[in-house]
């Protein structure tokens, strides 16, 4: 005879059976949701003028999620990736999302890594309702009111000044600092220069506004402002030839001020092409952490890289957060249930989202009010003698430094 | 200021003269207006980066590797690609140089991923002081060794045999046909040669920088300077990349980088309206 309990027992299983079976057979294609897979668009420049630093960010996401995919994929359902190669060209980049939206339906698009074309295509995403979570750079006016459906997935411009200009006061125990800003002619260098002189400013400093070309063969015009000017420490916004460039001038000058960069610009390559002789002096602030500055955090990361033959880029801060926003992207999917669509999707996110990075990021978090997501940063630099990146602290060192 | 950016002006200018006159070469021979060009260069970093970190050879071993990969690749391209179209209209062959740089490219970033490469080459570093001016050392000797590469042409093109017949070829190539000139040898020669100079100034550029695919860009500012130069002038190639060369410097360190552009394309259409030949050319005759 069954006793009553076992009675219970079997039916719990049977009603689990039943609901999962349900929902594996959820299917809503125009919202690139299907029985067994969802679809989820990715684009980012894997080539072009960025792709140094965009490829591997695409490679962290790919990574990550074929790691989701290996233990069973997202509440039954395997994640698949469509990637589409946007060349820097905001054009590309509409015709993407556009092909996301209606064409290839997918249940949100990740990366985007151009921030005129984010600005631009604002009406366009209010329109279309395709979740675009976990962006590679963030246009101020994405976020500055919150757009629907956008969310960021990158540390801010200004959240980089702020904390750049700050630690490098106090670093140096200056009352009033002296700083250049070597920066591309282009909207995110403006906006970056726009809050790197607030910061300056509001020390009671002086600051000094330098632009240089994305392609540039040689950087002695700008190098030689920086001397004219004596700095106590410079700032550098660009692409990686921009700082390679910076930095290769001012050693050859002489002059040994600090300098730190941009997120993007924190890359081993950049380091490696340096030298110690120039390197020594440079700095970048990020909100992720290369797994050699952090290797405990990044044991699972790394482990995945290696075996998944991109044991190169691990050291590589773009490809962290690739890392980083592929999982928060399956952590985001799981959550909005076993039947997501776009806008249960959006609409969890916006409710108030914060994700599991491991300790490879500072705190990830969506709010009603807040569609950047990711705030804290922290200073890093290399070690040439072990080969690693070194933090001068914990996120929450800094957060001291933002308002 | 002015000394400092005319002698960096200079030094840049040079390595846009090696990589100019290697257009020269190829247009004054085979009259292709050469668009992979700027492209050319890039392979060049890339040869650079697959000897010294690939193959693991010293600097000179680098270097002979470069050039020998780079007169290969250029005499392939000119007897696969070009010279089945000999004769035909200009669009054609224009289009084949725009598809070659578009399949170098792709080609590239399918070998060596899309990213840009680290290039250490073991070459002079630091810097010296030459009166009020200050200049790097590496930019020194890729001024030196442009020069040399420079010289070394003008040498091979005024006095050694197969110069001459090169000259010959480029002055009338029926003529030169006539007279048992095999023009397809010299004009595999002539992009051979236009691909090594190009390849060298790419390796000097990627040992500044990266070794990218984005140095077509910085390639192709030898296309105003062989217009400005004069088209079929070889010294005029050179003067035409001095003079870039010294353009980039003083207007962005005067005015503002993105003056750059506007004063170096500014002469290339003057030039264009008034004296199309270029500043050394010579103008074309025809008997009608």
């Amino acid at each position: 005879m069954i006793s009553n309990r076992l009675r219970l027992l079997l039916a719990g299983v049977t009603l689990c059976f039943a609901g999962v079976a349900h929902a594996a057979g959820f299917e809503s294609p125009q919202d690139g949701v299907y029985a067994d897979h969802i679809d989820w668009g990715m684009t980012a420049d894997m080539s072009g003028p960025s792709s140094g630093a965009q490829n591997p960010w695409g490679q962290g996401f790919q990574t990550a999620m074929k790691v989701v995919n290996a233990r069973g994929g997202v509440n039954g359902r395997s994640i698949n990736v469509l990637v589409e190669d946007t060349r820097y060209d905001a054009t590309a980049e509409r015709v993407a999302y556009e092909k996301f939206v209606s064409q290839t339906p997918t249940l949100g698009t990740s990366g985007m890594g151009n921030s005129s074309a984010q600005t631009a295509m604002i009406p366009l995403i209010k329109r279309a309702k395709l979740p675009v979570l976990g962006t590679y750079t963030t246009a101020k006016a994405t976020v500055e009111p919150p757009t629907p459906y956008f969310y960021g997935g990158f540390c801010g411009f200004k959240e980089m000044a702020q904390v750049g200009v700050g630690f490098f006061t106090d670093h140096l125990s200056l009352k009033s600092p002296k700083v250049a800003l070597v920066r591309l002619d282009v909207a995110s260098g403006k906006e970056f220069a726009g809050y790197v002189e607030a910061s300056v400013t509001a020390r009671g400093g002086t600051f000094k506004d330098i632009p240089i070309k994305v392609v540039a063969a040689d950087a002695t015009p700008q190098v030689l402002e920086i001397l004219a000017m004596k700095p106590d420490f410079v700032a550098i916004h660009g692409v990686t030839t921009t700082s390679i460039l910076v930095m290769k001038g001012l050693a050859q000058y002489g002059l040994t001020a600090p300098a730190f960069a941009i997120t993007y610009l924190g890359t081993p390559s950049v380091y490696e092409s340096l030298g110690p002789d120039a390197g020594k002096n440079y700095s970048f602030v990020s909100c992720f952490s290369p797994a050699s500055s952090d290797p405990k955090a990044s044991a699972a990361m790394s482990a995945a890289a290696d075996q998944y033959g991109q044991g190169k880029l691990k050291d590589d801060v773009n490809f962290v957060a690739g890392w980083v926003i592929g999982n928060m992207v399956a952590d985001a999917i799981a959550k909005a249930g076993a039947e997501p669509t776009r806008e249960k999707l959006s609409q969890m996110v916006n409710a108030g989202f914060t994700a599991n990075t491991g300790g490879l990021s500072s705190e990830l978090k969506y709010t009603p009010t807040d569609h950047l997501g990711l705030v804290g940063l922290k200073p890093l630099s290399y070690d040439y003698g072990t080969k690693s990146f070194r933090s001068y602290g914990d996120y929450a060192d800094f957060t001291k430094y933002l308002n | 200021m002015l000394m400092q950016f005319t002698a960096s002006g200079f030094l840049l200018g040079s390595v846009y003269g090696l990589i100019a006159l290697g257009f020269a070469v190829i247009y004054k021979a085979t009259r292709v207006f050469n668009f992979a060009q700027g492209m050319l260069m890039a392979v060049g970093a890339y040869l650079a980066v697959t000897g010294s970190v690939a193959l693991h050879l010293p600097v000179l071993g680098t270097f002979a590797f470069v050039i020998l990969s780079a007169a290969v690749l250029g005499a392939l391209i000119q007897t696969v690609l070009i010279r089945p179209l000999a004769g035909r209209p200009l669009l054609p062959m224009v289009m084949i140089t725009i598809a070659l740089s578009i399949i170098l490219r792709a080609s590239i970033e399918l070998i060596y991923g899309g990213g840009g490469r680290t290039l250490n080459l073991a070459l002079p570093s630091g810097s010296v002081l030459i009166g009020p001016v200050r200049i790097s050392a590496i930019h020194v000797t890729a001024a030196a060794v442009s020069w040399l590469c420079m010289g070394l042409f003008m040498a091979f093109f005024r006095f050694s045999k197969a110069g001459l017949l090169m000259r010959a070829t480029a002055d009338s190539h029926e003529a030169a046909v006539l007279s048992g000139v095999n023009a397809n040898r010299i004009n595999a020669l002539a992009w051979a040669l236009g691909t090594v100079l190009a390849a060298i100034g790419g390796l000097f550029l990627g040992q500044l920088q990266l070794a990218s695919v984005e140095l077509e860009a910085i390639g192709l500012l030898a296309l105003p300077a062989v217009v400005i130069g004069g088209l079929q002038s070889i010294p005029g190639a050179i003067i035409g990349g001095l003079l870039v060369g010294l353009i980039e410097q003083l207007a962005s360190g005067y005015i503002s980088p993105k003056a750059r552009d506007i004063f170096i394309y500014v002469p290339l259409l003057l030039i264009l309206l008034v004296r199309p030949w270029g500043l050394l050319g010579e103008r074309e005759l025809g008997r009608v």
